[in-house]
């Protein structure tokens, strides 16, 4: 009689403690907390695959816990969960790394840009004001006002940078410095042809 | 009756030979290594379609289902089944690279699209900008837009960066972007030169050409006609036409004159107020005109009232017709500008007090409502 009490004591305290399993909770809210990070360090943008599928850890390790939560409290089983926050953890920070090393290189690469674009547009300017006060006084405004745009549009490039958008911005700089070459070499050329002019002041 | 009963010998043999059939032909892996390579592939194609980024929801459900299944494929690793047990693990893969090529098909195909369609508006728009720059040129209207076309060689250059770099939904906005820009300009000239395609403007103007040779007419004496969008000097006596000479006008010149150093060449009815010979400028030969004149001042100080005109500008002077001094100087700010020869021959002919009326246009169908017409009516924009 007193074997039986001990064996159905010993089966209650088994069944009690595996249906008081719960999910997983400082580990889902590590790797939750790890996927945020990842997202906030620019992820989504630089390395978008990866992070893509780190959030796919993320639902599959949410689903999981779902799952278990959907069945009957003694038989919850959340190691599988666990082993997902992990791996999405893991992921989310080396990805965290990632999109880090990337936003640098990105923010490296559009700064290179936006001091090759200025030094461009200061030649194209440099060259503005050496420009012949010649027989095409039109062409010369036409070229006054481009240059003037593009010394604008550094600015944007500037905005661009400052609100962390490097991709833009080294686009968009490398499209000046491509506009400010060409000017450049449209006065280069009218220089070449007609040599340097002197200026006139004169009340139109 | 001994001979019927089996050895033991033989027993064994049996059941050696029922577990070496086993083994060669129950013993069949969970997954096959090929299906799991594919699924792999599938995965890779979907990151170089840039899935993550363009079908965010379906990337996210095929991975979310892929870590999963990997996981049981990897526990099951070890596991043998007989032939005729039910495997679900590789049915659900079966049904995940289903879903997985299907998906990989579709975003082949939008991004196909996307790619096409992208070309196609950039195409469009660098053509739409190539032929405003071309109409543009034809009527030396290219101050007027400012900044405006360097903004949009930018965006432009940015679209074809961005369709080289298979960015297609940056490229399309970007080009959508300088479309629109290409409507503005468009708007703007319109705005500004329309006056060259408005018949009523058009017909004032032929008025004050005519009342000109009129006088000429019945006054026998000299007048001359200017006419911007023909960019043509016509010097009439007696009313008759005597000789007609092509003109350069200021850099701004198809504009209306607005205030000093604006690079327009004025509009309206001037007298000869001064002939000015060699030395005494360093335009050759020049004819100083009386502009501003009562009209000018009016419209001067309404424009100025009305805010249209920068409040440290005047109204400007010294608007003459003149010669070339030599190459490098052979400018003009909003003047009227004949070739030497030319000049000497039209000084020698006109008078301080001899009209000079200086209209847009005489002709209905002049180059810049050509241009206009051209331009208008432009496609829809992106």
């Amino acid at each position: 009689m007193k074997i039986r009490h001990v064996l159905l004591s010993i089966v209650g305290m088994c069944l009690l403690m595996s249906g008081c399993a719960q999910p997983p909770a400082e580990q889902i809210n590590a790797a939750e907390q790890a996927v945020r990070e990842a997202q906030q360090s620019g992820a989504a943008t630089y390395v978008a695959n990866d992070y893509a599928k780190v959030e796919g850890l993320l639902a599959a390790m949410k689903t999981e816990v779902a799952e278990q939560e959907s069945k009957f409290a003694l038989l919850r089983d959340y190691g599988k969960a666990e082993q997902l926050a992990a791996s999405a953890k893991a992921e989310a920070e080396r990805v965290k790394a990632d999109a880090a090393k990337k936003t640098e290189e990105a923010k490296f690469a559009a700064t290179q840009a936006h001091q090759a674009a200025q030094a461009s547009v200061a030649s194209t300017m440099d060259l503005v004001a050496k420009a012949p006060a010649g027989k095409d006084r039109a062409a010369l405004e036409s070229i006054k006002a481009d240059a003037d745009a593009l010394k604008a549009s550094l600015n944007d490039v500037q905005m661009m940078l400052d609100k962390a958008d490097y991709l833009g911005a080294e686009t968009k700089a490398k499209a000046i410095q491509q506009k400010a070459d060409a000017v450049s070499h449209e006065i280069e050329t009218a220089l070449a042809k007609i040599g340097k002019g002197k200026t006139v002041a004169k009340r139109k | 009756m001994r001979a019927r009963i089996p050895s033991v010998a033989s027993s064994l043999r049996c059941v050696w030979a029922l577990a070496l059939w086993g083994s060669l032909v129950g013993c069949v892996e969970t997954v096959p290594p090929e299906m799991v390579e594919a699924i792999e592939s599938l995965d890779r194609d979907l990151l170089h379609l840039r899935a993550a980024e363009v079908a965010p929801g379906e990337y996210a459900s095929f991975v979310h289902r892929w870590v999963t299944l990997r996981t049981r494929v990897e526990a099951e690793e070890d596991t043998i089944r007989w032939p005729w047990e039910p495997n679900d693990l590789e049915a659900a893969l079966r049904q995940l690279q289903a879903e997985g090529a299907r998906t990989v098909a579709r975003l082949t195909e939008q991004q196909d699209a996307e790619r096409r369609a992208a070309a196609r508006q950039l195409a469009e728009v660098e053509g739409d900008a190539q032929a405003l720059a071309s109409q543009v040129r034809s009527i030396d209207s290219r101050l007027i837009l400012a900044e405006k076309p360097v903004e949009t060689d930018l965006l432009l250059k940015q679209a074809r960066a961005f369709y080289e770099q298979g960015r297609y939904d940056q490229s399309l906005q970007a080009s959508g972007h300088a479309s629109r820009h290409l409507a503005a300009q468009s708007a703007l000239l319109q705005r500004e030169l329309g006056r060259y395609a408005n018949p009523d403007r058009i017909a004032e103007w032929q008025r004050m050409a005519r009342d000109t040779i009129e006088w000429s007419r019945t006054h026998h004496t000299a007048a001359i006609v200017v006419s911007k969008a023909e960019r043509s000097l016509t010097l009439y006596r007696g009313g008759q036409k005597v000789l007609s000479y092509p003109v350069r006008l200021g850099f701004n010149g198809i504009k209306e004159k607005r205030y000093q150093g604006d690079g327009a060449t004025p509009e309206g009815r001037y007298r000869i107020a001064g002939k000015r010979g060699r030395g005494q400028t360093q335009y050759y030969r020049a004819l100083l005109l009386d502009y501003p004149n009562q009209e000018d001042r009016r419209q001067f100080v309404n424009d100025r009232k009305k805010g249209r005109i920068p409040a440290f500008r005047s109204i400007g002077g010294q608007i003459e017709i003149h010669g070339v001094d030599n190459e490098l100087m052979a400018q003009t700010l909003g003047c009227v500008m004949l070739e030497n020869p030319q000049m000497a021959m039209l000084f020698d002919r006109v008078d301080n007090g001899t009209p000079v009326t200086i209209v847009g246009a005489l002709v209905e169908h002049n180059s810049v409502a050509r241009a206009l017409a051209n331009l208008s009516p432009r496609r829809d924009e992106v």
